[in-house]
């Protein structure tokens, strides 16, 4: 069953005569529980397309359903709802509220969902405990490493339990090992909670990881290619906190 | 909690301006409380020259007395008013008086004037003729007594024992009356045309002068609350069948007094609009200043899910806590500054307007109730409506231009 799918989708930037293509008449559909990679070079469409799904922005043409549902028609509360109950976003530049806490951080989108005191400290602390920050809730940001805050990022997208998480270049900012850290909290999720992953990446250690690697050029597909899965890829490494092995379905869990 | 918590923070990222901000608007708020004082204690002053000194709050008298004052309009038995006053909660003090133009000659010289002759023990509740004396005697109600002014003692080159004549018209006959008088007192009340114009002599003696016997020609009042005078209405049909008595309050007799105080109230209103104006753009300008530095924020917090209205609500919490910290610090500094001059009153020197001597030259601000709430209550909603612009456009901030800027 298709999560997301696109049908036909353009969106320009600038003046007729010189508008850029940014996006050029794409088409796909991602599968539920995909992780799917979106790569190709600078300027190529990648962010703009993560954008369009997300309703961040909205396409000069074509159609996107997210769950069957048409998300460029949405428009004010409505989209705002639809994005805080179905996507997750996590970003290049972590993006966390310096002022909260990684804990609030992490709840504030509970609160906005309306979610009770309660129930929102105890996903809180089983998320952070799943992003390896136990005992870091009451940091600030700026208290906290690149990957760690990369970390809360990740764990603030998923935490009010969205269809589809979009990350933008979320590897970019970090150190390799630190990157591949949370590339493995992240597919451990991923397999765990069956949640869509969608990347737009440089990063080839996230094209190791996905099942499918959407190629873009120029604003339009060059290749999809679907890997059969990971189940034949052994992943391990070592990361300094602790190892992980992804074989087949079964998670080994960090630490 | 945590968006109060949320909005709180973000107000104190940047302590130096939350302070600065703070501060304008706080100023602004204790200047406002002040002058609201000051205007307050003018206003007071003010009234309390004109209605003390000898005016009092309002006059009864016969209708048409008070344009021309025709000696022959006249109450022929005030006692049946007085008594009803006697008891009327409402009145203070009240003092009848018989009141008319003269003559009045020393052996050296002559002038006009005006001759009140005045009840000395009621007088001292409803006017300051006996504060004003400065040499002699006040009234003590025995015959021929005479008080002067110090202006005019000099014109007549008079001091006290010295005699004095007054020629005034009867009040029956109208044919010329005379009597001798002594000067008792001289009295300065500050005000030229009073001390240059005006002498005052026993009622009783002012009353066979003018051949009236019981007769009054007016009836000055105090109110227990001074807004009684402002009532119109404060008319005694009961005693008053033939309509022909009057009731002027002080407003009505002094126009030009109510119109300054009008302006003096349109005053503190334009006072209070630049200096809302002034707030206000330091507000807009330290609110936009603090949005631009967050676009990032508000694009991320748009695309996480938090609504537009949520977006606007998060900054006029801003803008609400902003205002009350700025409210709470004005109102100290101003109520401290107001309860200071409350009591120590700031130095007007001799200043006299329109025939109102400025009680002893200090002005004494007066704290009010509506100080502490209502002109904060006009910050804290200015406030919040200054924020209104800065936060629909915080909540116009698309995420995908606002996510570029966090690269």
């Amino acid at each position: 069953m298709n999560i997301i799918k696109t049908s036909n989708l353009y969106k320009y930037y600038g003046a007729a005569e010189t508008a850029v293509k940014a996006v050029n008449g794409i088409s796909f559909e991602i599968e539920r529980g995909e992780f799917t990679a979106i790569i190709g070079p600078s300027g190529s469409g990648k962010t703009t397309l993560l954008h369009l799904i997300g309703g961040l922005d909205t396409p000069d043409q074509g159609e996107i359903k997210l769950s069957d549902q048409k998300i460029a028609a949405m428009k004010g509360n409505q989209l705002s709802d639809f994005r805080r109950d179905h996507i997750g976003f996590i970003f290049q530049a972590y993006n966390l509220i310096p002022v909260l806490t990684a804990a609030e951080n992490i709840e504030y989108i509970m609160l906005l969902q309306g979610i009770e005191k309660k129930e929102r400290a105890k996903r809180v602390e089983q998320i952070l405990e799943m992003v390896g920050l136990s005992g870091l809730g009451d940091r600030r940001p700026a208290r906290l490493s690149g990957g760690q805050q990369q970390r809360v990022a990740v764990a603030r997208a998923m935490v009010s339990r969205p269809d589809i998480i979009l990350a933008d270049e979320p590897t970019a900012n970090l150190d390799s090992k630190t990157g591949m850290k949370l590339l493995e909290v992240m597919r451990n999720l991923n397999k765990e909670f069956e949640m869509t992953f969608v990347f737009s990446t440089h990063d080839e250690k996230i094209m190791d990881l996905a099942t499918r690697l959407i190629h873009l050029r120029d604003g339009k597909i060059e290749k999809d290619e679907r890997k059969e899965t990971l189940n034949a890829l052994s992943f391990s490494c070592s990361l300094g906190v602790g190892r992980a092995k992804l074989s087949g379905n079964k998670t080994e869990r960090l630490r | 909690m945590l968006y109060f918590e949320l909005a709180w923070r973000n107000l104190f990222r940047n302590t130096r301006r939350t302070l600065l901000t703070c501060l304008l608007i706080s100023s602004g708020l204790a200047v406002l409380v002040f002058t609201d004082g000051a205007i307050r204690g003018m206003e007071k002053l003010m009234i309390g020259s004109l209605t003390k000194t000898l005016q009092g709050e309002g006059h009864i008298n016969l209708k048409g007395f008070r344009q021309n004052l025709d000696v022959d309009l006249y109450l022929k038995n005030p006692r049946t008013v007085t008594d009803t006053l006697n008891n009327d909660e409402r009145v203070a003090a009240f003092s009848v008086r018989v009141l008319s133009g003269g003559m009045i000659g020393s052996p050296y010289n002559s002038v006009g004037g005006l001759i009140y002759g005045v009840n000395a023990k009621q007088e001292k509740k409803v006017s300051k003729i006996k504060d004003a004396i400065v040499t002699g005697d006040y009234l003590t109600g025995k015959k021929r007594e005479l008080l002067i002014g110090d202006k005019m003692a000099a014109l007549l080159e008079v001091k006290i024992g010295d005699r004095i004549v007054l020629t005034a018209a009867d009040a029956n006959s109208n044919e010329l009356t005379q009597d001798l008088f002594r000067v008792s007192g001289i009295f300065e009340f500050g005000n030229r045309e009073l001390d240059e114009g005006i002498v005052f002599i026993n009622l009783a003696d002012g009353q066979a002068l003018l051949g009236m016997e019981e007769g009054a020609h007016q009836i000055v009042l105090q109110f227990k609350n001074e807004a009684t005078s402002r009532d119109n209405d404060f008319v005694l049909p009961e005693n008053n069948p033939t309509q022909d008595i009057e009731w002027t309050g002080w407003l009505k007799l002094n126009p030009s007094i109510g119109a300054m105080l009008d302006y003096t109230s349109a005053g503190t209103t334009i006072i209070g609009f630049v200096l809302f104006i002034l707030i206000s753009l330091g507000v807009v300008n330290s609110l936009f200043m603090s949005i631009y530095e967050r676009i990032y924020e508000f694009g991320v917090l748009s695309a996480i899910g938090t609504s537009r209205w949520e977006v606007i609500s998060l900054v006029l919490f801003e803008a609400l806590f902003l205002g009350i910290i700025s409210s709470v610090i004005g109102l100290v500094i101003g109520a401290f500054a107001n309860y200071y001059f409350s009591l120590n009153g700031l130095p007007l020197g001799d200043l006299e307007f329109s025939g109102i001597m400025f009680g002893n030259g200090n002005l004494y601000t007066e704290l009010a109730i509506d100080q502490f709430i209502f002109l904060p209550l006009y910050v804290i909603l200015l406030t919040l409506i200054t924020a209104i612009y800065p936060a629909f456009f915080a909540s116009r901030i698309r995420p995908t231009e606002a996510l570029q800027r966090a690269l």
